[in-house]
């Protein structure tokens, strides 16, 4: 009896520290990922970067496409995150003009259609 | 005598093979909160792509460093000039512009993204431009808490000293006969170059013109030769102007040579010129 108990306690530890190991030591190493994982202030920065490319170049379509690679959602609600966001991450005004324009444009976007990814 | 505690050590090792497999296989650690560098090479190519846009439209240089170092790459005008040369193969020539554009300052600046450049533990939060950085909420990330954005130390704006931009109009570097009997005849070849650290500028639209036409063309399409070549071939007989797209001087009366083979017999040569902006 006194063996199986000191059997089990073995394989708790030995689970404790195959966890730690492949937990903390180890972690299973994460490359290739898309960019929905990316942390929400770096995704604000990126669509601050096409609300800034937007502005010259005032092309709708590709500001759209740009938004696409964070999924299917409608572009204009992928651009009201940083809008969401900017305040706290101390955007200038002329940033949040620039994501506010960009929203708003986008709102009455319609998808000109053939329009391929970037 | 005690007999050794084979069970244990047994059990110790199945203990240690399970942990292992919950921790790798069905629960490994979740991905959130991942940075730019860790992203799929063709996303980390599209958001490059949109840096150099942000860039073309905003001019601002240390900005676009700094979003670049989030990337990691290894050299930052390496992988910005190869985008471009993929770009414009693809046929894409506004994306192949703005990728070329933010390569050339960053050569125009002697800029290589350096090696301190905060990592992805500090994460840096973009400073927005004109303002003070404001650290970024805390996040769930570990790394986060080890190395808090406080931390942030904003990179000086540099002065900008009254030198010419990157897009300064080109200038005739050198202008010669070429007489290759290997070469095509009427070679033209152009080489675009930054008279700083004597770097190919890729991307670069020249355009030939004639009496009755024009055509235009970009370097960057055959890197094997360098990333600021291209060529194109003159028609015996008829004078050309060549000028870059952006500006810059205009080169004209530009006509096939004759040159003499060795065996005495006549044939068109080529042209090399070189072009030059700071």
């Amino acid at each position: 009896m006194k063996r199986w108990l000191w059997a089990l306690l073995a394989l708790a530890a030995g689970a404790g520290l195959g966890l730690f190991y492949g937990w903390i030591v180890s972690p299973v190493e994460v490359v290739d990922l898309p960019p929905e994982t990316l942390r929400a202030d770096f995704r604000a920065d990126y669509i601050l970067m096409v609300a800034e490319a937007y502005q010259s170049e005032r092309d709708l379509d590709l500001a759209a496409r740009r938004l696409a690679i964070f999924g299917s959602d409608p572009p204009a609600g992928i651009a009201s995150q940083a809008l969401q966001f900017g305040p706290s991450a101390g955007y200038s005004p002329s940033e949040m003009s620039a994501l506010r324009a960009l929203v708003e444009d986008l709102r009455g976007w319609q998808p000109s259609g053939g329009a391929s990814s970037p | 005598m005690r007999r050794f505690p084979w069970e244990a050590v047994l059990a110790l090792l199945v203990g240690l093979a399970l942990g292992l497999a919950y921790a790798w296989i069905f629960a490994p650690v979740k991905v959130a909160d991942a940075s730019p560098s860790a992203l799929r090479a063709d996303f980390k190519d599209r958001y490059r792509a949109v840096i150099a846009a942000a860039y073309v439209a905003n001019n601002d240089l240390p900005r676009a460093e700094a979003r670049l170092a989030l990337l990691d790459d290894p050299d930052s005008y390496q992988a910005l000039s190869g985008q471009a040369q993929r770009a414009l193969s693809s046929g894409d020539a506004l994306q192949s512009y703005q990728l070329a554009q933010l390569a050339s300052a960053l050569q125009g600046i002697g800029a290589v993204v350096p090696s301190s450049t905060p990592t992805e533990a500090v994460a840096p939060p973009v400073p927005p431009r004109d303002e003070t950085p404001v650290p970024l909420p805390a996040t769930s990330t570990p790394s986060d808490e080890s190395a808090p954005f406080p931390e942030y130390t904003p990179t000086a704006r540099p002065t900008r000293t009254p030198t010419p931009r990157p897009g300064s109009p080109f200038e005739l570097a050198s202008q010669e006969i070429v007489c290759d009997e290997t070469l095509p005849e009427g070679l033209l070849q152009v080489f675009a170059m930054l008279t700083t650290g004597r770097r190919q500028i890729p991307g670069v639209e020249f355009i030939l013109s004639w009496a009755g036409g024009e055509e235009r063309f970009f370097t960057g399409f055959k890197p094997e030769l360098g990333n600021g070549y291209a060529d194109s071939i003159l028609s015996p007989g008829v004078m050309y102007s060549l000028r870059a797209a952006d500006g810059g001087v205009l080169l004209s009366d530009l006509t096939p040579p004759t040159c003499t083979k060795t065996s005495g017999e006549n044939y068109y040569g080529g042209l090399k010129i070189i072009l030059q902006r700071q």
